[in-house]
């Protein structure tokens, strides 16, 4: 389907004028992705779906109702039920008013038709670059390479008619040596930029640079984060900028917007059309999504609403609807500000630390005062000397994301990193005090 | 159901993927409905009615797997899937050098049926919308209770699976859920309680299991549990002995037993993601895994496992089989072809998420089968320690032995006595370690199957539907109090 379709299937499941207001969000997700282990494909996949979901408003409330169907049968089922849910449902305190006609600010070259029609034997190629380089090394590698295209379209009763389409390559790797892993991974809009050679080679070296594994003491350390590990971290501070969140007191920025929570140096800012994004320009409900400060120069400056939100707490739309809208809105696109020196430089300028290459099962501790917890994986070494002195066994920490940030140095280049429920824009960052609560045995 | 709905259909892909010199073939269709309605402070937020329909398709060809699924029931539709899964699996035999298949497996006929005292679809929206009202109303005992919700999922998956070793099984599973949760604010912090347990109660079964959860019954004391909280005393920090809810346990034997226990993770096939595991198949029946007071199954015929079925999604039948006895680990969660590569047959472990996914193997029902103790025995037996419920937190590490925990409510034990309450409790250990201090878990009356709606796992993530049956537990000498002591 193209736009011009997906557009004539949401005015179709909006057409019945039983309810008083009705959107429709088609969306077309068509992902393909390669898994591989020990240099070999196990898992290889090809997914198509299209789905309709349907929000009737009757008497300012609402009901939800979704289908995969495409006939004009189970399009008037899914409305009819989503229309039965809201004739029911009590009447809410704010009532339910779907947003009118808007324009949207398109980001660049969000899509790339090569990528969206990329074969499965170019991305199984693609892995057999790793491979080579990993066999190289003498290690083995574990990881993914994968395309993925989303389309939606919002179309609604109030005149709404918004559509986009954007493709993301992706591929992570996991190298595996006798005694250490290493990670790597790279993001790009265009599968024909993704350099897997590149990527399999810094897992690899990684993998292989660790040397005999030494144990880090418990207590506070220096340590610098890569992008991935980084952004990791940060994905737990973003639910904190959910105007729901806010309002329910859960948010460190309950305490008020304004006021000092991070360094200086320290900017997130909320925006879609960042080149390493070029994501939707619109929400679930198609309001127009803005580029929004989070914080800037460590205060807090805003944070994210939605149709609902915005009338509750008496702000502007931010345009960060997210369908089915018991979470709130959220944040997607969230950007951390580089800062002035290199990776290397940072490196280089610490006399005693950590290096971290990847986190992993990060979990909130306390969630009002941003207290996390986690584990480092696939390449953790010790710097002396501004330099890379080996490995170290895998670590635990318990840390509080505010303290880290307000004391911490960014490098100058920012990539796209992810996992599997958000994505992230940021740099390698150096904090001054780390704490390091245990150590596994590997 | 109609039990052969997409036979026709079934027919079409088979031949299509033997024409293609495809070795072996399955396809599984999925019919789901899935309704959910969500309370939050008096408002509805939440009243979804949500259907899929369509299908998947494996293939093997020359010792590598393809998967296709499209939501197109047309014959071409069909056609094109199979075409698909089979051109994948061609392009994934073309590199790498290890070649994939099967242990072998039976052809099965039938049909399953989740037994169901009383049929949800006989709950109209307005009883289910008034129950959700009620109990999150009741959880207003306190202004300080700043937000209020209840919820509640209910699910029915009808499921068709046709293979090219001829088997032929119709399912239709009923999943049911529901929760009272309170976050009440004050004093500068935020304290969340649940009931049931930290998720709720999620079982196969119908209506009988949202009464089973007592959920107008129960929310007074949590609202009121939240917002004592508030001032309670920080829980202490330093080496302690510890007695956990059944709902937490439930909890520590997913993280800490089952997902080591998965086999593709043990074999590599996770390492990227999900991560390894420190169980490893040469380790059978030597390694010492806890005390001997823990055996820990896998039954996927237990009634209300959230698990439960006839037969898993590549066709094999549910069964029960030994991951620990007595403490010594026997055995692994398999599918037919990660079987095959430890010279054993499948038990069944194999799901996905919906017909869009790639079936993986999947923690189903694994439970920890009781003891002898009251709750008052294990508690009577502690001169120092704490009594922590309903999971708050969860973390371990890629090979499932370093872990820390946290619990959304403790009480001191001083002297065999239950005190005051602690807010904010966590504990940490290393797995093998921790069991081994398990000296006692509860009766078989405390024992309840714990389901978790929402487990994760593999690329693109599966969220997997799973029930760790527990009963309260003792543990000696746990280290607790890790991220309010500094470290």
């Amino acid at each position: 389907m193209d736009d011009r379709e997906r557009l004539a299937l949401a005015e179709r499941a909006i057409s019945d004028g039983a309810a008083d207001s009705i959107e429709a969000l088609v969306s077309d997700q068509h992902d393909s992705l390669t898994r591989f282990t020990h240099n070999s494909i196990h898992q290889n996949l090809d997914s198509l779906q299209t789905l309709v979901q349907i929000r009737a408003v009757v008497d300012g409330r609402a009901g939800w109702a979704s289908t995969n169907g495409r006939d004009d049968g189970d399009l008037a089922l899914a409305r009819n039920r989503a229309i039965a849910q809201a004739r029911f449902a009590p009447k809410p305190i704010v009532p339910v008013r779907l947003p009118g006609k808007a324009t949207y600010a398109m980001p660049q070259l969000p899509y790339d038709a090569a990528t969206a029609d990329t074969p499965p034997s170019a991305r199984a190629e693609a892995a057999r670059k790793i491979f080579a380089v990993a066999e190289q090394a003498g290690a083995w590698a574990a990881g993914y390479v994968a395309t993925a295209t989303s389309s939606v379209v919002v179309a609604n009763s109030n005149g709404i008619r918004a559509a986009f389409s954007g493709t993301i390559a992706a591929t992570n790797t996991k190298c595996v040596a006798p005694i250490a892993s290493g990670y790597a991974e790279a993001y790009s809009r265009r599968f024909a930029d993704l350099d897997t050679t590149a990527v399999g080679a810094r897992a690899a070296a990684k993998a292989t640079d660790a040397g005999e594994l030494g144990t880090p003491d418990i207590g506070d350390w220096t340590v610098i984060v890569e992008p991935p590990a980084l952004g990791e971290l940060v994905a737990f501070l973003v639910p904190h900028f959910s105007a729901q969140r806010i309002f329910e007191g859960a948010s460190f920025l309950a305490d008020g917007l304004g006021r000092q929570y991070m360094g200086e140096n320290v900017t997130l800012i909320d925006d879609y059309a960042h080149p390493l994004f070029a994501t939707c320009p619109f929400d679930g409900e198609g309001s127009p999504t803005e580029r929004v400060t989070l914080i800037e120069n460590g205060i807090a400056k805003d944070f994210v609403t939605d149709m609902e939100w915005a009338e509750r707490l008496e702000r502007r739309n931010t345009g960060h609807y997210v369908p089915g809208g018991a979470e709130g809105p959220y944040p997607r696109a969230v950007v951390v500000q580089p800062g002035q020196r290199s990776r290397e430089d940072l490196i280089a300028s610490t006399k005693r630390g950590i290096l971290v290459s990847r986190f992993w099962y990060i979990r909130v501790v306390d969630q009002r005062k941003a207290i996390v917890t986690g584990m480092t994986r696939d390449g953790t070494f010790l710097i002396e000397d501004g330099k890379l002195k080996g490995g170290l066994k895998n670590l635990r920490f318990n840390v509080r994301i505010l303290d880290l940030l307000s004391s911490c140095e960014l490098s100058d280049e920012t990539v796209r990193t992810g996992g599997y429920s958000y994505g992230m824009v940021c740099p390698a960052a150096r904090f001054d005090r780390f704490s390091v609560s245990s150590v596994t045995s590997y | 159901m109609t039990p052969v709905q997409f036979e026709e259909l079934a027919g079409r892909a088979l031949e299509t993927a033997a024409v293609r010199h495809a070795d072996y073939a399955d396809i599984r269709f999925e019919d789901a409905r899935s309704e959910r309605i969500e309370v939050r402070n008096g408002e509805v937020i939440a009243l979804r009615d949500d259907v899929s329909r369509g299908y998947g398709v494996r293939a093997l060809c020359d010792g590598s797997w393809g998967f296709a699924s499209s939501d197109d029931l047309s014959g071409p539709g069909i056609d094109a899937a199979v075409a698909r899964a089979v051109d994948i699996a061609r392009a994934s035999a073309a590199v790498g050098t290890t070649r994939f298949g099967m242990a072998p497996g039976d052809a099965h006929v039938g049909t399953y049926v989740t037994e169901v005292e009383i049929d949800p679809d006989r709950v109209s929206l307005e009883q289910r919308v008034d129950l959700l009202i009620a109990a999150e109303y009741a959880l207003h005992v306190n202004p300080a209770v700043r937000t209020g919700r209840a919820h509640l999922d209910v699910w029915r998956t009808k499921k068709e699976f046709f293979s090219s070793i001829g088997s032929q099984i119709a399912q239709d599973i009923r999943q049911i859920g529901s929760s009272v949760h309170a976050l009440a604010v004050g004093n500068g912090d935020a304290q969340d309680r649940g009931w049931p347990g930290d998720r709720g109660l999620y079982m196969t079964g119908g209506w009988e299991v949202v009464a089973r959860a007592g959920l107008i019954e129960n929310a007074p004391r949590i609202g009121e549990e939240a917002v004592a909280l508030l001032s309670a005393a920080q829980s202490p920090s330093g080496s302690l002995d510890i007695v956990l809810g059944g709902s937490q346990v439930s909890l520590q034997i997913h993280e800490s037993c089952g997902h080591p226990a998965e086999l593709d993770r043990s074999l590599g096939w996770e390492a990227n993601f999900s991560g390894t595991s420190f169980l490893e198949p040469q380790l059978r029946g030597a390694l010492r895994y806890g005390s001997p007071l823990v055996t820990i199954l896998i039954d996927n015929t237990l009634p209300g496992g959230l698990a439960t079925c006839g037969w898993d999604d590549e066709g094999s039948p549910s069964g029960t089989s030994d991951i620990v006895r007595e403490g010594v680990f026997e055995g692994f969660e398999m599918s037919r072809d990660t079987a095959r590569l430890i010279d054993c047959t499948t038990n069944a472990c194999v799901r996905a998420q919906s017909w869009q996914h790639v079936p993986m193997i999947r923690m189903c029902n694994l439970n920890l089968l009781p003891g002898t103790h009251t709750l008052d025995q294990m508690i009577d037996e502690i001169d120092d320690g704490i009594y922590m419920e309903s999971n708050r937190s969860w973390s371990i590490d890629d090979r499932r032995l370093n872990f820390q925990f946290g619990c959304q409510i403790g009480w001191e034990i001083k002297r065999g006595k239950l005190g005051r309450m602690l807010k904010n409790p966590t504990y940490a250990g290393v797995t093998p370690e921790f069991w081994g201090s398990c000296d006692a878990i509860g009766e078989p009356s405390t024992w309840v199957p714990w389901g978790t709606p929402n487990c994760g796992k593999g690329e693109p993530m599966q969220v997997g539907r799973t029930t760790q049956a527990a009963a309260p537990a003792r543990f000696r000498n746990v280290r607790v109090g890790v991220g309010y002591d500094g470290r």
